[in-house]
């Protein structure tokens, strides 16, 4: 397989959120992944303290630049996440346009990270330029229920209060060139904990897993809800080794076991069945 | 890997291509290591190619970068990587974030790669030389010069194979109990398509027992120009003498074999897409790291290593 991605996402010294969620996945499951850090932290945001350096628009250019210049921005797939500066986004989507030019079958998967549970943590000048700007040009997305906006309530499990509700929709042209969209339906049983990084995981494995089947979602969701099943097991059981009977375990000991679960990423044992709507 | 294995790389970080950190972190992931990276730099790709851009870290950011991780209070490392280094004042700063590693874990195994050149030549700055031989060096515990590096660092020349044990003996004086010399311009006894490497080690167990294993093997040429082919084998052989601490012999073996696997399947993939009679560009040569990743789990063995010497008291 010879599959190219662009990422363009944090980096951090240490533990798993951005670049380092998305890139050991994709690889070992034989991706190619070129991947531009659009900051450098010593962690994640959530531990007591986070120090680092961040990159510009410009900055964010000139590396373009150079992939250029050498005649090798030829890319499959553009991978992006959380942002929190405008003029960058910007930049990034004048990129995925050329990409795009450079390579008309380019999947550009976009996780349009803005909030959740209600509130925004990003600044507020991201959501036009995400929702006039990126999601045009966006072919896989994976907002949660806050991001996409709906003002529907929310829709309750059917196998109680212990699981959440996720939501799949494509929009497909059959080979007689009518066209259908395939809905599904997943339950995904919730974890008692913070994560951070998992909706990385979860874009960059959805990547790879439509890539193997683009014209099955359910299959494709089944893979991607599975492994994030079996790494959130693995990080949760750990994590309560570390902190010791009844103490809720801390950012550090809730870093994903990524290396860790390799075997599940490289064949996802199917654990969530996803029921096609329609 | 039952016991996690926390390693802190300090490389540079390229965005296509393998080199530095790009080199030594999947390889190293793929084995059960956990991986902490800070970027010395980030270009867009390797410095070979006809073009290159990006931005380098400061010494200060470094620091910046390291007293998060230290006000976190997760500042513990197994193992400490570095290889290429442009900068005398960042090189200095990653000596004192390893002491002060050393300090926080005393059995931290610190693997330097001292680049510094090749075939006779300094490629980096050699305001550097005094800094590796000073300060770095007597800090690592696995090094891997090549020929000229270690002639550098010692101030001697290596002719013979004699020599070259002696360069690496002075090494050991100098700190490392661990030396590789990874190329040489020593005659192979297996001819001019093989080059010669060497292996010592020197161990002191704190009750004053000895160890020591001197190895030579004889490594298959290959007519290409590769580029992050070093940072990938000091990476392997991190992995490979923590799974064989005292076993230079078969460190060594599988660290080499590694090598040989990815630089085959990546000699064949340039010759591919360069095309019939055609030299492979930069960006063809390329490692394929991520389609070795059966070879790094495990190595087939594709070279010997011949223990010249091994004792223990």
């Amino acid at each position: 397989m010879e599959c190219r991605v662009l990422s363009i996402q944090s980096h951090v010294v240490r533990g798993y959120v951005g670049n380092k969620s998305a890139s050991f996945p994709l690889q070992v499951l034989g991706f190619e992944v070129d991947s531009i850090n659009s900051v450098q932290f010593s962690n994640h945001t959530g531990y007591s303290h986070w120090k680092g350096q961040v990159l510009t628009a410009d900055e964010l250019h000139v590396l373009y630049e150079g992939i250029k210049l050498n005649n090798v921005h030829q890319y499959d797939y553009v991978l992006t996440g959380y942002t929190r500066d405008t003029s960058f986004l910007e930049m990034v989507v004048d990129i995925v346009q050329e990409l795009k030019r450079a390579n008309p079958n380019l999947v550009y998967v976009c996780d349009p990270v803005l909030g959740d549970h209600g509130s925004m943590y990003v600044p507020q000048n991201l959501y036009p330029v995400y929702k006039n700007k990126v999601v045009p040009v966006a072919d896989i997305i994976t907002p949660n229920q806050f991001e996409a906006d709906l003002r529907i309530s929310l829709t309750d499990s059917l196998l109680g209060d212990r699981f959440l509700v996720s939501l799949g929709s494509q929009r497909q042209v059959r080979p007689d060139g009518s066209r259908a969209t395939q809905r599904v339906r997943i339950e995904v049983p919730k974890v008692d904990a913070v994560f951070v990084g998992t909706g990385d995981l979860f874009a960059a494995m959805l990547l790879a897993w439509t890539h193997h089947y683009p014209n099955d979602l359910k299959m494709a969701c089944e893979k991607t809800f599975s492994v994030m099943h079996h790494v959130i097991q693995r990080t949760i059981s750990y994590a309560h080794e570390l902190a010791g009977p009844g103490r809720r375990p801390s950012p550090p000991q809730l870093e994903l076991r990524m290396v860790q679960s390799k075997a599940d990423i490289e064949d996802p044992a199917i654990v969530t069945e996803a029921t096609v709507i329609s | 890997m039952k016991a996690p294995c926390r390693v802190l790389s300090i490389q540079s970080h390229v965005v296509r291509g393998y080199v530095g950190n790009k080199s030594a972190t999947f390889p190293l992931q793929v084995l059960g290591f956990e991986v902490d990276s800070i970027n010395s730099v980030q270009f867009s790709n390797h410095t070979g190619y006809a073009h290159w851009k990006g931005q380098v870290l400061t010494a200060d950011e470094l620091n910046v970068l390291y007293e998060g991780i230290k006000l976190n209070k997760v500042n513990h490392y197994d193992y400490i990587l570095t290889g290429y280094s442009r900068d005398t004042s960042f090189l200095e700063t990653v000596v004192d974030i390893i002491q002060e590693l050393k300090k926080a874990n005393p059995s931290l195994v610190y693997v330097c790669d001292p680049v510094m050149g090749d075939h006779g030549a300094m490629y980096v700055p050699e305001n550097l030389l005094p800094v590796y031989r000073d300060k770095v060096v007597p800090l690592a515990d696995i090094l891997t010069p090549n020929q000229f590096e270690a002639e550098l660092l010692t101030g001697r020349k290596v002719n013979t194979q004699e020599d070259a044990f002696e360069v690496m003996d002075l090494l050991h004086k100098m700190g490392p109990e661990t030396v590789v010399l990874t190329s040489s311009d020593l005659p192979s006894k297996k001819g001019d398509q093989f080059l010669v490497a060497l292996g010592s080690q020197k161990i002191v167990k704190p009750d004053g027992s000895k160890t020591s294993q001197k190895i030579c093997m004889d490594i298959p040429k290959v007519d290409a120009v590769f580029v992050g082919t070093g940072d990938l084998f000091a990476a392997m052989l991190l992995a490979w003498t923590h799974h064989h601490p005292k076993d230079l012999k078969a460190a060594c073996e599988k660290t080499v074999s590694v090598m040989h696997h990815v630089i085959k399947r990546t000699i064949t993939y340039a010759n591919e897409m360069a095309g019939p009679g055609k030299r492979p560009s930069p960006a063809q040569l390329e490692l394929r790291m991520v389609q070795s990743k059966a070879d790094i789990e495990n190595p087939a063995i594709v070279v010997e290593a011949k223990v010249l010497h091994k004792s223990s008291q």
